[in-house]
């Protein structure tokens, strides 16, 4: 938006439009002097797994895309093509979403919760999936893991039909589902202060 | 002493023989069997840390994808791409008909069968087929609306989805070019199969009965989809795939682009989001590789290639299609004759006869069995977990028939027809004696355990008998066979141990598929080593230079296992030979042995530690044995300076097995173990809706090396079977003859809320198996054996037969008189 267009030369602050550079180069003098520089179009700021980060997204780019492709973070992963499948999930403001369906550009000042975050804080979750062999190929695994941890994160003590319905959009072709139950139910028992965790 | 011990590598030649039970059995048991531990890939997966082929981006990559064809039969008459090519973003466009592309080239696995293919073919033969174009580009997305910029001028031709159609004398031929004659394809392998003469059987029979059923096509989906990247790095190309068997791309990628020598091709072969055979098995997905490679070099750039969800869509499993059978029994359940014909679409490997279960492990005297396949304009049948499925099939459909019709116990009548090739449990008990077997009977076994644990006997009635309070009908349904008998193929597996520690690598073919084998090799090689089982990794090598039987997946264990075992066994003759021998020789004399005045036959290894026998305080962990290693390497460079610091050769050992399996229509040993599963279902008599409340899976897998491994097959597979039984099946509209519900949406797999029923898993070991130990292997046959399980189980409920699977809903009311 900024530069010369079709009626001239358009202000980067406010989008006032002047006819030649130096009015405009005025009035940012005069009216917008000291005021820090407008995020160019398409900027979004973002706090990943506790780490800001600052991205130039296209339109058409899907937060999985930013997350997978632009930031390298492999965990999420796509299974179908249309939300159909869970494996993309990550958490965003405390609650599960699917990072194919969310555009990257509705992101800015969202903050995501990535499986890689997730096992790096050591969340019961992971340990416990490895014990209970809840994966096979493994490729479904890290939507599972960050589902269920949005679910502990507001229920800490799911029933065995809360875990159900939390990972009913989940899909695993592996047939692994008794496991996640069982995994889930004994991650909430070592999540700090639950009952049987010992912990406060 | 040279890499191999000769008494060990004789030994492993010997154990090549199967026919035979393990003349050389393990003395005990530590990590082999041990339940619990965690999976090695375990915190990889969980944490997101696991990198599949889809996960690949290198500097620079290009973004390949693919024309789909819009029609079920039709050839390119002309294409303009000069749209496309304009957009920018495109970096090249490859047409099917680019002079410099062969007009075939090796994509097929099996010489003399469908081996040489079109990279890029100009006929489509199926709706959605990829050809025409590929197109690379900057972005998916660019190349994406490229492809749509693309104008074809088609010529349709008739097409043909139905597989009684295609019999017909004036049906249209679905893919003249391979088939000019006709539909039916006949490969010679395994079509026919005779034992006794089935007239006979019938003519002795109290009862004969007739029926055919019908399976729709159904198919894997791989979580991961259909992927590869290739570069070249000067004239040695690189490639990542997604390939359960990858050193056929290796040997299919040495004959293309004018030959490219074995030694110059790297091939990594990531973690595999699964396709359960699949995929893997098709020369289509040899295409499109071939065409990343061809545009790779064109552009200089790397080049990665994705299928869409709806492409992987198109390959089918191996039994769609039309089963007719008649049967002979007596009015006590024993089954005389059986007549089985099959007729099943698109078949790209050879079929697994219809009967080959029945010869396998009943004594039935008299059977005919046909498998006939048929073409139509649908996308390829493959082995699909598994290419039994056809057979195991018609064992559930027959016995269950049989059963119904006699009143009598579906249990009852499986121990009364068990046996093998037409003989009894009799001569089957002498030839597990003879083979130095233990003589177990397997299935009265496995059915006596999952008859206590399923509660058979106060849950089985008479079929639709029985009204649940609940208003729903309650039905079950027991099924049987035996030993998945896929035991054909070859494994080379190495072990090093390593400088310092004195830790073990295992160096084989890099290919996971997710059943956690390779924690099944360092259990082995643990206890064959006598080291402890956190000292042993499993180290997947980039490069398939070891073989190993369909790495991760059909049968690896009982193959590879084999390997493993003997590459350990020689590994440990090296090490217990060098303990006690000049820890080395050089120019300067000989350095002390570990162990002095002492034969290796005085020493052993346990915990990772070496010791003399008669006394074990005298010892020395195998880190100490084979040393640190120097500042200039393993030979330590301090003798130059006076020292005298000794140092033990390379310790590094292969071992190979070569197993025929019963593939080999001489069948070289009967098959031994059973399994046998039981279901319970309650049937919506008013919506037509079926809940799956019970089931239990009873396997004779020899010995359970990996028992939560084996489990995990057991569950996952019953829940993959029951899955395809109730709501599988692609939908084409007859008339376009376009797939209707080629995504995940509208191709219904099960999720966590359909298998609310508890599943049991209960694993016999019989130590009657084929494999090291007395193993069989496990992962296939679950999910093929519980395909067909619903069928009956509903019919048990509401007492009519439905013979057309998937058991949906809509056929139960139809059946019941309701829609």
């Amino acid at each position: 938006m900024t530069g010369k267009g079709t009626a001239g030369f358009t202000c980067p602050y406010c989008g006032k439009r002047f006819d030649t550079f130096e009015e405009l180069k005025q009035d940012i003098l005069t009216s917008h002097r000291g005021s820090p520089l407008p995020a160019p179009e398409g900027q979004i700021r973002l706090i990943v797994n506790g780490q800001e980060h600052v991205e130039n997204v296209e339109p058409s780019w899907t937060l999985y895309h930013l997350i997978h492709d632009r930031l390298g973070m492999t965990g999420s992963k796509q299974f179908c093509d249309r939300g159909a499948c869970g494996s993309c999930t990550v958490i965003m403001d405390g609650l599960p979403v699917l990072s194919c369906m969310v555009l990257a550009i509705e992101c800015d000042g969202r903050t995501i919760e990535t499986v890689e975050g997730i096992a790096r804080d050591n969340h019961p979750l992971i340990e416990s999936y490895v014990e209970h062999h809840a994966m096979q190929c493994g490729y479904c695994t890290p939507g599972f893991v960050v589902t269920s941890k949005a679910l502990l994160d507001r229920n800490p003590d799911p029933t065995e039909e809360e875990i159900r319905d939390a990972l009913s959009g989940n899909l695993c072709r592996c047939g692994t589902y008794p496991q996640h139950i069982i995994a889930v139910r004994e991650a909430a028992g070592r999540l700090p202060g639950h009952k049987d965790s010992g912990g406060v | 002493m040279g890499i191999h011990s000769d008494d060990q590598k004789a030994k492993m030649k010997e154990m090549q023989d199967n026919l035979q039970a393990d003349t050389h059995p393990l003395k005990r048991y530590r990590h082999i069997g041990e339940r619990g531990g965690r999976r090695l890939d375990g915190y990889k997966k969980a944490g997101g840390d696991a990198d599949y082929t889809m996960d690949v981006q290198l500097p620079g990559m290009l973004f390949m994808r693919f024309l789909d064809a819009p029609y079920p039969h039709a050839k390119i008459v002309r294409m303009d791409t000069r749209r496309a090519e304009q957009l920018p973003g495109v970096r090249f466009i490859l047409r099917y008909d680019n002079p410099e592309l062969p007009e075939k080239a090796s994509m097929g696995k099996l010489p003399g069968l469908y081996g040489d293919q079109p990279p890029l073919p100009g006929i489509a033969h199926f709706e959605g087929e990829p050809v025409g174009a590929a197109v690379a580009a900057d972005t998916e997305s660019i190349a994406e609306e490229a492809l749509s910029l693309i104008e074809v001028e088609w010529e349709q031709r008739p097409f043909n989805l139905d597989v009684i159609r295609a019999r017909e004398e004036d049906a249209p031929l679905s893919y003249p070019e391979m088939y000019p004659a006709g539909n039916y394809w006949n490969n010679g392998l395994f079509n026919e199969l005779v034992q006794g003469d089935v007239k006979k059987g019938f003519a002795a029979s109290d009862r004969v009965i007739e029926f055919e059923f019908f399976r729709r096509g159904h198919t894997w989906i791989g979580p991961e989809r259909p992927c590869g990247v290739f570069r070249w790095n000067g004239d040695c190309p690189e490639l990542w795939v997604k390939q359960q068997r990858p050193h056929l791309v290796k040997k299919n990628l040495s004959t293309w682009y004018g030959g490219v020598p074995m030694n110059k091709i790297q091939l990594h072969c990531l973690y595999q989001g699964a396709s359960f055979g699949g995929w893997v098995q098709v020369s289509w997905n040899m295409g499109p590789l071939y065409c990343a490679g061809f545009v790779a070099r064109k552009t200089g750039r790397p080049v990665k290639y994705v299928f869409t969800r709806r492409e992987d869509f198109y390959g089918e499993s191996m039994d769609n299609g039309r089963y007719r059978y008649k049967v002979g029994f007596k009015k006590d359940g024993t089954i005389l004759a059986v007549e089985g014909v099959s007729t099943i679409v698109n078949q790209q490997w050879p079929m697994f006869n219809v009967m080959n279960h029945f010869r396998e492990n009943t004594k039935i005297p008299h059977l005919y069995g046909r498998s006939e396949s048929v073409w139509v304009n649908k996308g390829p049948a493959v082995p699909t977990r598994c290419e039994q499925l056809p057979t195991t099939l018609s064992m559930t459909m027959v016995f269950s028939r049989v059963a119904a019709e006699c009143g009598l116990d579906p249990v009852e009548v499986a121990l009364k027809n068990d046996g093998y090739e037409g003989h009894d449990m009799v001569r089957l008990e002498e030839e597990k004696r003879q083979r130095g077997f233990p003589a177990t009977d397997s299935l009265k076994e496995c059915v006596d355990r999952g008859r206590a644990a399923f509660g058979w006997d106060d849950r089985w009635h008479p079929p639709g008998t029985r009204r649940l309070s609940n208003g729903r009908m309650h039905g079950v349904a027991f099924t049987w066979t035996n030993e998945w008998d896929d035991s054909l193929g070859t494994g080379e597996i190495a072990i090093r141990i390593e400088r310092n520690d004195g830790t073990a690598s295992i160096l084989a073919m890099g290919c996971d598929n997710g059943v956690d084998a390779e924690n099944t090799y360092c259990r082995i090689a643990a206890d064959e080593l006598g080291m402890r089982l956190q000292d042993v990794h499993y180290n997947p090598q980039t490069d398939p230079g070891f073989f190993r039987m369909s790495p991760d997946s059909s049968t690896n264990a009982s193959v590879n296992g084999w390997a493993v075992r003997h590459a350990a066994r020689i590994l440990k003759q090296q090490i217990l030979q060098a303990a006690v021998s000049p820890t080395a020789q050089t120019q300067r004399g000989e350095y002390r042995p570990a162990f002095e005045d002492c034969t290796p036959e005085d020493l052993d290894i346990e915990e990772s530690v070496i010791f003399r026998k008669s006394d074990p305080s005298v010892r020395k962990s195998l880190a100490d044995f084979v040393m640190e290693a120097g500042q200039s390497g393993p030979i330590s460079s301090t003798e130059n300076a006076g020292f005298r610091w000794a140092f033990t050769e390379p310790f590094f050992a292969f071992g190979y097995h070569v197993q025929l399996g019963s593939y080999n229509p001489e069948n070289p040993r009967p098959h031994l173990t059973r399994q046998a599963h039981f279901l319970e279902v309650e049937v919506d008599s008013e919506t037509g809706e079926i809940f799956i409340t019970k089931a239990v899976n009873v396997n004779d897998v020899g010995k359970a090396m990996n028992p939560m491994s084996c489990e995990g097959q057991q569950y996952g597979g019953t829940i993959m079977g029951l899955s395809r039984g109730k709501f599988e099946e692609m939908i084409y509209d007859s008339v376009t003859g376009v797939m209707l519900n080629g995504n995940l949406l509208d191709y219904k797999i099960a999720t966590i809320k359909d298998v609310e029923a508890p599943i049991g898993t209960i694993l016999v070991e019989s130590g009657m198996g084929y494999g090291p130990y007395g193993s069989v292997g496990i992962g296939e046959d679950i999910g093929t054996v519980m395909t067909g399980i619903l069928g009956p189980a509903v019919h048990n409920a509401i007492g009519v037969w439905i013979d057309d699977h998937p058991i949906t809903p809509d056929k139960v009311l139809k059946a019941l008189g309701k829609a």
